[in-house]
């Protein structure tokens, strides 16, 4: 206020429009406490954004970035003859489908469970146990289940206690086809809880009068529940939906590169361990650049795309 | 009031639902510190549920004199603490910057620094852009690309926008200068959001194993979550420190540690920190998640 009628006073208002040079200088102070962030994000951030003319040229480490050949889209059309990389296509595909659209419910529901609890103290302890997973890296996780998967460990003891002596004990983690169910399940333990956070937090913020009526005019938990929680929260579900179809192509690389293993990594590669395997542990940095650029449009073109339906459908959008 | 029949057999439904979560969520770590203490010998035979059958501290003992892992203990709690001070030292004055009155291009500024938050350049060029910066194999790789954070800086921003004008037109009036009203004055009022981004990098950096993968082959600059990981997937070298502890020690055959045992006891050690921490400062992990969605 102080300065506004300060400016007022002189004669100046301060819609203003000044020279960049008198701004610089006038307000150096709070441009200065932000030139650090700017520079970081300039160099880690904008800079690598001309690396990704890598994906249109034949990369030569003698030559560098601006010396190696323009090839055109030659390593995208590699992309569609090469074997592994379909591959790894589809099973980024089905992954990211199958965690986000079948996982989609779980934290939901979870939410709406915890949200029925009476006990205070117990909702509390249930809570806290069920976040504790969020808090681990991914490769602890994978210490534990690799673990419990192990020849000697708890699935196998369990399963012989079930099925009898005659079971034969095998590691489920060097079959193929089981890797789906398992980077699903283990994705639903590491994350159930934390993700029911936002919607938890999203039911606690409806206004309590609503079920007071409900109440009054003779409506029981199970009908408060269906008819007042699911639709006021409807809109925080599309929200989280949306922001999640983004990552549809992007499954956690450290989830796939840790649960896989000699015996069944060509089936499993997902995008992001193939650009990692052929562009860092290989050095095809254009063929890696361009598979990843390729995978980034097709996730910037999902997000928009369901953001833009779920404006006209439901007028709920991120933007 | 009284409740119907339905309810309370939902509500016993639901505890149970409630009781089993928390026994498979606590299932596997449990079962990890029960192996970490058995023998590894015993372990190899199966069959080890909640307690260990026979019990030795030989898998500590081997993991504690572990000169890898002692050397990456230091990398990774000195990148913590280094990145804890060094990104709210940034974000903190980044905010405090774009939250000043009247300042001109602010929401060009912003939007300079957000759109990189939503669209990444990629794993090769990133990779590419630490090598020419020297980042590769270089201990700050670790600090700085972590430095800013943009999510965490609109946290600070939207806390900072919310405290009151008067605050700092006393401080003024009593002749404080704006150093003081932004060190003395905004940032201990910022205190509980801080706090909440101290612990969420914390946590980030020390669960933190895929840049040590990316851009560190130097083994003296390996992390302790990357240890683990080679220790997770490469049984070979855990093979090989078993094979060393029979070496050095001197107990009989059946103190062997097998690679099973090392490994749990590897990973207790990794999460202790973790799970020590956890439970006490939960309430500030959660605040964080709804302060987010406070958009200045």
């Amino acid at each position: 206020m102080r300065k506004l009628k300060q400016n007022l006073s002189s004669g100046h208002t301060v819609a203003e429009k000044r020279g960049l040079l008198y701004n610089l200088s006038h307000y150096r102070t709070p441009y200065l406490l932000i030139l650090p962030a700017l520079i970081l994000v300039l160099l880690l951030c904008y800079l690598p954004y001309f690396g990704l003319v890598l994906a249109f040229k034949n990369y030569d480490i003698l030559s560098g970035i601006w010396g190696s050949p323009w090839v055109g889209f030659d390593n995208f059309k590699q992309i569609f003859s090469n074997e592994d990389m379909l591959v790894a296509i589809k099973n980024s595909f089905i992954y990211g489908v199958t965690i986000q659209f079948l996982g989609m419910p779980f934290p939901v529901v979870l939410a709406l469970l915890f949200n029925e609890l009476r006990s205070v103290k117990f909702k509390k302890v249930v809570q806290t146990v069920s976040y504790l997973p969020h808090f681990l890296s991914w490769i602890t996780v994978i210490g534990l289940f690799t673990s419990m998967f192990a020849l000697e460990g708890t699935f196998n003891t369990f399963m012989k206690s079930v099925l009898g002596e005659g079971y034969a004990v095998k590691n489920i983690l060097y079959d193929s086809k089981n890797f789906l169910p398992i980077i699903f399940m283990t994705h639903l333990w590491k994350s159930v809880g934390w993700s029911s956070v936002v919607f938890l937090a999203a039911i606690t913020g409806i206004d309590p009068t609503l079920y007071e009526a409900a109440t009054v005019d003779g409506c029981g938990k199970f009908k408060q529940a269906l008819h007042i929680t699911i639709p006021c929260i409807k809109g925080t579900v599309l929200i989280v939906f949306i922001m999640s179809l983004g990552s549809l192509f992007n499954t956690s690389f450290e989830q796939v590169y840790g649960f896989q293993n000699v015996y069944i990594q060509q089936e499993t590669d997902t995008i992001n361990t193939l650009v990692y395997r052929l562009g860092i542990q290989n050095g095809k940095y254009s063929l890696a650049t361009a598979f990843g650029l390729a995978q980034g449009a097709v996730a910037l073109l999902l997000l928009l795309m369901s953001n833009f339906m779920s404006k006209k459908a439901f007028e709920v959008s991120v933007w | 009031m009284k409740r119907s029949l339905g309810e309370r057999i939902f509500n016993v439904f639901n505890i149970c639902l409630m009781l089993f979560l928390a026994a498979i969520m606590l299932y596997p770590y449990l079962n990890q510190v029960a192996i970490s203490f058995n023998e590894g010998m015993d372990t190899a035979l199966g069959g080890i549920t909640l307690w260990p059958r026979k019990f030795t501290m030989q898998n500590y003992l081997t993991v504690f004199s572990d000169e890898a892992l002692l050397g990456g203990a230091i990398v990774s709690v000195s990148r913590v603490l280094l990145e804890i001070v060094l990104s709210i030292a940034i974000i903190f004055s980044a905010a405090y910057g774009l939250t000043r009155k009247n300042l001109p291009y602010r929401r060009g500024l912003t939007l300079y620094l957000m759109i990189p938050a939503y669209v990444a350049a990629g794993v090769i060029p990133t990779y590419i852009m630490y090598r020419y910066l020297g980042l590769i194999n270089n201990y700050w790789v670790y600090i700085v690309p972590k430095m800013f954070v943009f999510y965490n800086m609109v946290i600070v921003r939207s806390f900072l926008q919310e405290l009151p004008d008067s605050i700092e037109e006393s401080a003024k009036i009593d002749g404080a200068g704006d150093a003081y009203i932004m060190v003395k004055i905004a940032f201990p009022l910022c205190k509980p959001v801080i706090a909440t981004i101290a612990l969420w990098t914390a946590v980030g950096a020390w669960n933190d194993w895929t840049t040590t993968l990316y851009y560190i082959t130097e083994p003296d600059l390996y992390t302790l979550q990357y240890l683990m990981m080679k220790l997770i997937k490469e049984s070979e070298v855990a093979q090989k420190m078993a094979a060393e502890a029979a070496v050095t020690g001197s107990e009989g055959a059946s103190f062997i540690p097998t690679s099973e045992s090392i490994k749990s006891a590897t990973l207790i050690v990794t999460t202790l920190p973790i799970i020590m921490v956890y439970p006490f400062l939960q309430k500030y992990f959660v605040s964080g998640v709804t302060l987010g969605a406070v958009k200045g």
